[in-house]
């Protein structure tokens, strides 16, 4: 079989200051409703006012920043996911944190040594 | 013998904008007598505004006649569909498509402008899509899901029901009605499927399923593209048109959904290009079907009149429809034009059973998962199916991929 020609479209068919219509204008609604649902800090970068939105090209930016949000916060989410989690304290060093604690018991009333105490143990420091 | 459809891995679903059987591809029917389109001397007609007889011409443009946008939600579509001073509340009244010059009349009480609505393309105007309908298989009775506007009877494609909407609104589904990429992604074994959109300018009207299955379940058409050549294509693909004129990163893109007022020949390429892109990898093109249908008809006339069908398990209220009459989701929309491509499909084909696009939902849940059992709704488990399951028990019939040879003789356009 012949090969089949497929005339272009002509050039003036493009217009992105043509008005939307009413699927754009659908569309634009159901992205206003996706925004909403994304983390604030998705939605500041967004930026577009849609109440002002009026032509297929402003329609177009728009659906494009709030697309792309949406792929930013799965994809930091899916990041987020895939992290290598801290591990998890393990026992013995509780142990020895919970030795350390009976030892700082026992040590109550002692004369404090010269050297820097440790930190983060979790150990309040009495009010005087 | 080992047919087609033993072969088939892939299956792909391109959905464009708003245009009946009739627009599309009536004149066709002066070709093959078998495709139900229209030819000159055929009775059909629809009353302008002085009820005066007006016939289908085939003088359709591919841009700059149909604006304002002809009207098709659900009042109009009502009007289109059962004529003037039919009565919604009436229970006997049957469809006669005697509405369209009247619903296009309402919105300009324009009479020259009101006939442009019974316009149709000539064959030789849409070489890549009547070229398609007569190389592989056209259906005679693909009806829109609802009498209605896009984002409902696209829910159909992708869940089988709109949940009771027969508009343009947000449809967020209940958790228990998952959709058919979610049924496909989350099986075991499991599988692949994505909703391939233009670009992030144009974006989805999937929007419920863009903000739950992001990334897993979407991709760009460039990725579609890439893709095919890489022999990367999911089970089950959707791709849907570029929806606007946008700047994108390669320069001024034409919206290519066919959507009235937008460029027809623009989609005329798009589908070539995706047929090709199928075609041009031997691997895919014999394991792919290629599904080319519409979402609804735009407001646009067609002579076929919708048959009733199974009622959904949701309606619309009076409010909804805005009729002031309930609707059960128990009568298809208008006629929509689809074909179905594979080189295992014979030239010619013209297949008559009903379809709609739950129909979509069904062949491939019933062809990738067989016998699900998660909840679905009656409209889908109600709808033909367009591919037959693999296995010994294909009927003969109904099996659409039927040849055991594939074909050499398949068309190619320049694109």
């Amino acid at each position: 079989m012949a090969l089949i020609h497929v005339p272009n479209p002509p050039k003036n068919a493009y217009d992105p200051d043509r008005p939307m219509g009413s699927l754009l204008k659908s569309q634009v609604e159901h992205m206003r409703e996706a925004e909403s649902k994304l983390p604030l800090r998705y939605r500041q970068q967004i930026e577009i006012y849609i109440k002002a939105v009026r032509t297929e090209g402003e329609a177009a930016r728009y659906i494009q920043a709030v697309t792309r949000a949406i792929h930013l916060a799965h994809e930091d989410a899916e990041r987020e996911r895939l992290a290598p989690k801290p591990a998890a304290k393990p026992v013995i060093e509780i142990a020895a944190v919970a030795d350390e604690a009976a030892e700082r018991k026992q040590n109550r009333g002692r004369k404090r040594p010269t050297s820097k105490s440790k930190k983060g143990t979790g150990a309040k420091r009495r009010k005087k | 013998m080992p047919t087609g459809l033993d072969k088939l891995q892939h299956i792909v679903v391109l959905m464009m904008e708003n245009r009946s059987f009739d627009h599309m591809l009536g004149s066709l029917k002066a070709v093959n007598p078998k495709i139900d389109g229209y030819v000159d001397g055929d009775p059909f007609t629809n009353p302008d505004a002085n009820n005066n007889p007006v016939k289908p011409q085939p003088s359709a443009k591919f841009q700059g006649q149909l604006q304002p946008d002809p009207d098709h939600h659900f009042p109009a579509v009502d009007l289109q569909i059962f004529g003037k001073g039919s009565d919604p509340h009436s229970n006997d009244r049957k469809p006669n498509m005697q509405g369209f010059v009247a619903s296009y009349f309402n919105q300009q009480r324009n009479l020259a402008h009101s006939q442009m609505i019974m316009y149709y393309f000539p064959k030789e105007n849409l070489p890549v899509l009547t070229t398609l309908a007569l190389e592989f298989a056209v259906f005679n009775r693909w009806f829109a899901s609802i009498p209605g506007p896009t984002i409902c009877n696209r829910a159909f494609a992708h869940y089988g029901t709109s949940f009771g909407r027969v508009d343009l609104n947000p449809i967020y589904p209940p958790e228990t009605i998952k959709s058919v990429y979610s049924r496909l992604i989350n099986s075991d074994p499991k599988r692949t499927s994505k909703v391939y959109y233009y670009d992030t300018t144009s974006s989805t009207m999937e929007v419920a399923n863009l903000l739950q299955n992001q990334p897993e379940l979407f991709g760009t058409y460039k990725q579609f593209l890439e893709d095919c050549d890489n022999g990367d294509l999911p089970d089950y693909s959707f791709i849907e048109p570029n929806y606007s004129d946008h700047q994108g990163d390669s320069g001024a893109l034409i919206a290519n959904d066919q959507h009235p007022d937008h460029n027809v020949r623009a989609g005329e390429k798009f589908i070539a290009e995706v047929y090709q892109a199928i075609k041009n990898t031997p691997q895919l093109w014999e394991s792919t079907a290629l599904l080319i249908t519409y979402d609804e008809h735009g407001g646009i006339f067609d002579h076929v009149p919708p048959p009733s069908c199974v009622a959904d398990k949701f309606k619309a209220d009076g409010n909804a429809t805005e009729v002031g009459v309930d609707f059960h989701f128990d009568r298809l929309g208008v006629r929509v034009p689809t074909i179905l491509v594979s080189p295992w499909i014979p030239a010619n084909t013209v297949d008559n059973r009903v379809f709609d696009h739950a129909s979509i939902p069904a062949t491939i849940t019933k062809f990738f998962l067989g016998d699900y059992s998660a909840d679905r709704s009656p409209r889908e488990m109600n709808a033909d199916i367009f591919i037959e399951p693999q296995g010994p028990a294909v009927d003969p019939a109904r099996n659409l991929l039927s040849l055991d040879v594939m074909r050499t003789d398949c068309p190619d356009f320049d694109v």
